[in-house]
């Protein structure tokens, strides 16, 4: 058994800017060895340990679909001391990953299912590998409608514009994009991301929610969805908490007995009814 | 008779036998407290104490360890993992509720999809020798939580003090081949382990504090959101000499540790605790356990409703540390009356 806490080492391949203030970048990452990439084997809605050595570690969900064959991808805001070193990494600096950890979208359970995706702000970066996962042509058939209800505080911070773009394209997926003021040139929704689902009012037919982002859009939206009938278990959530190794051992994630490192970080509603309101 | 005896006096001999094969830690008093050090003169041993200040766990579990090293050369990292997890340890005189705690913490850390490979291999390089409890503390109660002051099942090697002499028993494989290399150690004759006997159960009686735990889970699985947790957590400072001084708490902190001027550093763990704000406070402000009154529910929770439900066992072994090193005398006991308490009065009003 090797030591878990090991991280497999990385390297910075390239560096893109989310936003206007430059807070947000998403890190594409090459592995040093070809074999430890192969072994790296992931779901969408995992999320891995990333270090630069000397600052410090943090777990960040995976921004990458694993159809994106060659690449894993991480969307990083300028937070605390780690997420800020990343923001002054260099191409080709070192980078340690220990993952894929927690469980993941339950990519099997969606089968056949039509999926909302419901997100806000940066914390979209999951649910980013989800929709990719689902579009592929390898997968695309084995799964219903997509709906994405996206929020962001203004215009400027939506994430992945290029391929929000290729998106709407497609017929075979609707994306409703809101920011929360009215802003000049914005088409768009206005208005906070319940306010949006409600206005859609998405089918809990045959269907399910899969939520991220901050704890009280998570609230609200949620709120939303059990108006328009939709029973705890289709609202899939993935919740975000302090987190030192990621594998269960040092403590701080739990919500009651549960570890959202290693039982989460997707919970349903059902689920996280039966837990403490420690999250 | 398989039991053998050695003399008090004779510690040297042992000592002098082990030291080459073994890191050999044991009892020594260090600023009028007992702790556990590794030692290599028999003067430094310490045998009359009731129990050490800080448990044990801190040879396998110290409260601050490398996980690994590193060096930088220019954007290339590379990482040196530990090499002294295969030395081999020995702990003497761990007292049967800390034994018990090293299956707590094996168990524990072995649990799951990941492994803690650092913890594991070295508890599996480890050596209990276990001391019975003569005069188990004022606050001790491992009776109430599946222990006793002379079980021998968590250790390797297994001593009984009867004054002048150690009786001995090998416990386990790895135990009975350290006793069959001591040839100095004599037989023990039958007196010898009615004495024990005896000792043992004198040790039991005087156990006064007793619970039934199996309540305690049931009271505590119900009443999440019972006020009575205010009232538990009102009085707590937050000190956490509770949790530090655990031998069954296992919480830590990950941080890098830099040697700028050599292009190196290494990863540490050290020990951290639920009673801390900054325990579970994330980076953006948010804390998903902000009061003190979901921090301390948090630790009895954890030990008492959550252990039983992840690992099917107490995370408790009645050791009284926390009890006598709570400042402001929060002490579990009370807080176990405290959580029972709820169950008689609605038992009260059902009769009512």
């Amino acid at each position: 058994m090797p030591n878990p806490y090991i991280p497999i080492l990385t390297k910075v391949k390239s560096m893109v800017s989310e936003n206007e203030v430059n807070d947000i970048k998403t890190f594409e990452l090459e592995f040093v060895n070809e074999e430890e990439y192969k072994a790296f084997d992931y779901v969408p809605g995992q999320f891995a340990e990333i270090s630069i050595i000397g600052k410090g570690e943090c777990p960040i969900g995976i921004a990458s679909s694993p159809t994106e064959e060659g690449t894993i991808k991480f969307t990083i805001k300028k937070m605390g001391t780690v997420t800020s070193a990343f923001h002054n990494c260099d191409i080709g600096d070192t980078i340690g990953i220990r993952g894929p950890l927690g469980n993941g979208w339950p990519m099997e359970e969606l089968k056949g299912k039509n999926i909302v995706v419901i997100g806000g702000g940066f914390a979209f970066s999951t649910l980013r590998s989800l929709v990719l996962y689902v579009l592929d042509d390898k997968h695309r058939k084995d799964y219903g409608n997509i709906t994405v209800i996206y929020g962001n505080r203004d215009s400027s911070e939506v994430l992945y514009r290029d391929l929000l773009e290729e998106w709407e394209k497609r017929d075979d997926i609707e994306i409703v994009l809101t920011i929360d003021r009215e802003e000049e040139s914005w088409t768009r929704k206005v208005g906070f991301v319940a306010a949006v689902v409600k206005e859609v009012a998405p089918s809990s037919e045959n269907a399910v929610a899969v939520v991220c982002g901050p704890p009280i859009m998570i609230k609200t939206a949620q709120n939303e969805l059990e108006k328009l009938n939709w029973k705890d278990e289709q609202i899939l959530n993935s919740l975000e908490m302090q987190m030192k190794c990621g594998i269960g051992k040092c403590g701080r994630c739990n919500i009651g007995e549960k570890f959202v490192c290693i039982d989460g970080p997707v919970f349903s509603l059902a689920e996280l009814k039966r837990m403490p309101k420690e999250h | 008779m398989d039991e053998k005896i050695f003399a008090k006096k004779d510690i040297g001999k042992l000592l002098e036998e082990l030291v080459p094969e073994y890191k050999f830690y044991a009892p020594t008093k260090i600023k009028g407290n007992i702790a556990f050090k590794e030692i290599t003169d028999v003067k430094e041993i310490e045998l009359d104490y009731l129990n050490s200040k800080v448990p044990p766990k801190d040879v396998l579990f110290p409260q601050k360890e490398i996980i690994f090293e590193y060096k930088y050369e220019g954007k290339d990292v590379i990482i040196e993992e530990r090499k002294d997890l295969e030395d081999k340890i020995l702990i003497f005189g761990v007292r049967p509720c800390d034994a018990y705690s090293f299956k707590l913490l094996e168990d524990f850390f072995a649990s799951g999809d990941f492994q803690d490979d650092i913890f594991l291999k070295k508890r599996e390089n480890a050596t209990i020798i276990g001391l019975g409890c003569n005069t188990p503390r004022q606050s001790c109660f491992c009776t109430s939580v599946g222990g006793h002051p002379f079980q021998k099942e968590s250790t390797d090697v297994y001593l009984s003090d009867l004054g002048d002499i150690f009786l001995v028993e090998a416990i386990s494989d790895k135990g009975k081949s350290l006793v069959k290399k001591l040839t100095w150690l004599s037989d023990a004759k039958k007196a010898d382990v009615d004495k024990a006997k005896d000792l043992a159960k004198q040790a039991e009686e005087s156990i006064t504090t007793k619970f039934n735990f199996d309540l305690v889970t049931k009271v505590l699985d119900e009443n999440f959101e019972h006020p009575v947790w205010q009232e538990i957590s009102e009085s707590c400072i937050g000190c956490s000499s509770c949790t530090f001084l655990c031998p069954t708490c296992t919480c830590f902190d990950v941080i890098d540790e830099n040697d700028e001027y050599n292009n190196r550093g290494r990863r540490i763990r050290i020990w951290d605790t639920c009673q801390s704000c900054l325990y579970t406070l994330e980076t953006s402000g948010h804390n998903p356990r902000p009061a003190k009154i979901q921090r301390c529910r948090n630790r009895i929770m954890h030990k008492f409703s959550y252990y039983p439900s992840n690992y099917d066992c107490l995370g408790c072994v009645g050791c009284g540390r926390c009890i006598t090193a709570c400042p402001v005398n929060n002490e579990l006991r009370l807080i176990i009356d405290k959580i029972l308490e709820i169950e008689e009065k609605s038992g009260e009003k059902v009769s009512a």
